[in-house]
Order: C-alpha cells, then structure tokens, then sequence
C-alpha cells in the first residue's frame, strides 16, 4: 500500500518546499504539501490539557490544528526547516513540540525506556530537510530519538545540499 | 556570587514545574550565601529584562523542562534573539528537568546544552539532570517536598561553587535505565495505580472523555 507522505515547511522563502515540489513532480500522488511558514502556530504551553482534559485536542486555537489532523492520517512527515545552534530553528521545533496530543497520558515501557502509549494506529516516521549550519550529527541524533517517542523511525536528516537523497528516503 | 537565573518553560508560572524547582534551589543557594535574580520566558513581557540580564552578568543558570529530546521551541525562540557576548567570561549552567524518569531519556538534550554556550561565545558550566518530575504538578504538599527538597540541597552546593562540576550532581539523574525486575513492577503500576490516578487527575480538570479518546480517527 502506498505511503501517505506530509511534508510541512517553515521556511518563510519556500525555496527548498518548491525546489522538492519539482524533484517530486507526478512521481507520487500520496503526498500532502503543507505551507506552514505561512501559518499562525504558537509555541506549546505544556499546559498538559491534551493528555488530561481534552484527550487528543489541543487546547491552542491556531493553524496547528490542520497539522495535526492530518498527522493522524500520513505514515510519514517531512519537516523543512532553518537552523539555529546547529539545530532546528525555533518554527520547527513548535511543531514537533505541539504534536504532544497524539500521544496519551497513559505509559508502557518499550524498548526498555519508558513511552507514552500512542493514541492512533499509524506509525508517523520523521524525516528533516533543513537549510544553514546544521550539526548533521546532533540532528540525526534528534531525529532517531524523537521518532522513537511516537513507536516510527527517522527517516533521515538531510541539507538543503543533499535534497536528492531525500527524496530517495521518501 | 550573584546568579542569573532563566525560567525557559513555556508553562505559565503559577503552574510551572520547573519554577517550583527553581524556588527550592535559590532557597538552597541562598543558604550558601549566593544571590539570584530570576526572568521567566513564558511572560514575553520578561524577554527584554532577561536579555540585558544576560548581558551585563557573568554567571547564568538556565532552567527549563525538556520538550521533545531538547529545548522547548519558546526557549529556543528566546535564544535565537540573543547575539554572542562580546567576551568569553560568561558561564552558563543548566538545570534539565523531564516528566520520563530514566537518566537516559535527557541524554540527547542534555548533549544540545553542552553545545549551546560556545555558540553564544560563553563557557559551558555544567547541566544537572533528573527526570520523574510530572508528578510536581498533581502532588500534595509531602509529595512535593520530598521532590523538592533534593534541589534546595543541589542550590547550597552550587552556590558555593558556581557549576555544577561536583559528585552529588552527577548522583543526581538516578539511573540511567531501570533494571529489568523494576520495570516490570512499573509496568504493572502504570497500567493499575498511575492509570487510576491520572483518570482521577483528568476527571478533577473536568475531563468527560476517555485518557486514550481518538477524536481526528475520522
């Protein structure tokens, strides 16, 4: 079955978003192209309301929403994003610091760490795109860890240089 | 020795986890003759004073919880504003907190902390790290004492030196990983006595859907 693929940019010049667009074009049908650097996305508040009062809802009413809606539904998300201290700039980071309702309150131990118990079914694996100094390293790092909080796995961290190679990974 | 002290949870204060840390170790730094100034990033209005208090100081400790193995995205927001000191006399210290227990689940943001400070043209002055602190927010008042009170005790040794380069602070994370025995008797008190009290936390905060709800599976 063919993957369902999101590919979210937080890029304000969209360079790479188009220049991915083209690399892409009539090769796959499953994909999801997502502008958000044009969307208004608040930070995460830690408020906790999405695991124990609203299960599964964010409680910030911003364009979040059609980010994690379709979350829900996509076997794989790329994420293009700037850099900052080698690391994903702050727009990204809101993203994946706000995809906390698809997780639940409720914990298990996988792997022998402890996790907390997804909400939906589908495996979310996590893909970077990013422009700037990048610490490959780090982010690669980031990126496995991270993907192992939602039960998926990295799909790679790629440059802006190395953006064939991505779309080989996708 | 005066200290700078930044609040980097996005959480308002008055619910904040990581500020009730922060109040039992300036107790425990006071103790030990140190003073602090505290800004807290989840009130913008504070930005303007933390970053001159960035400025003119030279020894700077940054609180803040983990979100998503690294820094939160308001925090790094912060940062991206602040440009490199001038000269390189400045030590920034940091306290990582997590809800996760284990030692190695901080691991990976830890190592983005070792990094920051030489981006900044600053020196690196060490991270004490613990995880098990969900539990702040729905504690009673022994409850929270007895996590508390290990901080004020790790404030009073830092006063006194200014880092965090001493035993007891690298004691401090508790296991990097629990044996096997011990998770399963996690395990089976996550599915009992942790599922019970998180539904009763929920239904305190008016809850009326079920913890595992599934609200966009449509």
């Amino acid at each position: 079955m063919e993957k369902n693929i999101l590919i979210i940019n937080t890029i304000p010049n969209g360079e790479i978003f188009t220049k991915l667009k083209e690399l892409l074009n009539g090769t796959q049908n499953n994909m999801d192209w997502v502008d958000a650097s044009v969307f208004n996305i608040s930070h995460c508040i830690g408020c906790n309301y999405c695991w124990l009062k609203n299960p599964g809802v964010c409680t910030i009413k911003d364009d979040y929403e059609i980010l994690l809606k379709k979350m829900v539904h996509s076997d794989a998300m790329w994420v293009i994003s700037e850099t900052s201290f080698g690391f994903l700039s702050h727009p990204a980071k809101n993203i994946f610091d706000r995809i906390m309702p698809l997780v639940t309150m409720y914990l298990h131990f996988q792997d022998g760490e402890m996790r907390h118990v997804m909400r939906y079914q589908n495996k979310l694996d996590i893909g970077i795109i990013y422009s700037g100094e990048g610490n490959q390293e780090y982010l690669e790092r980031w990126c496995k860890r991270t993907a192992i909080n939602f039960g998926s796995q990295s799909l790679g961290v790629f440059s802006e240089d190395s953006i064939k190679e991505a779309v080989s990974c996708m | 020795m005066h200290v700078v002290i930044i609040n980097g949870s996005p959480r308002t204060k008055k619910y904040s986890n990581t500020d009730k840390i922060i109040q039992a170790f300036g107790k425990g730094m006071i103790q030990s003759g140190a003073t602090y100034e505290l800004y807290s990033l989840s009130d913008r209005k504070e930005w303007e004073d933390a970053r001159e208090a960035f400025y003119t100081h030279t020894r700077i400790l940054i609180a803040l919880p983990l979100y998503v193995e690294c820094i939160p995205g308001l925090l790094l927001e912060f940062l991206e504003t602040l440009h490199k000191k001038e000269e390189n006399g400045t030590e920034i210290s940091f306290i990582l907190q997590s809800g996760f227990a284990e030692g190695c689940q901080l691991r990976c943001g830890e190592e983005f902390l070792k990094m920051l400070p030489g981006q900044l043209n600053c020196r690196y002055g060490g991270c004490l790290v613990k995880g098990d602190n969900f539990g702040i927010r729905i504690a009673d008042d022994n409850q929270l004492e007895q996590i508390l009170t290990p901080y004020e005790k790790m404030g009073e040794l830092y006063g006194a030196c200014g880092t965090f380069e001493f035993a007891e602070a690298k004691k401090f994370t508790g296991p990097e990983k629990f044996a096997f025995p011990i998770r399963i008797l996690l395990a089976f008190l996550f599915k009992t006595v942790a599922k019970k009290k998180f539904i009763e936390a929920a239904k305190a905060w008016g809850c009326t859907q079920p913890l595992d709800d599934r609200p966009y599976a449509e």
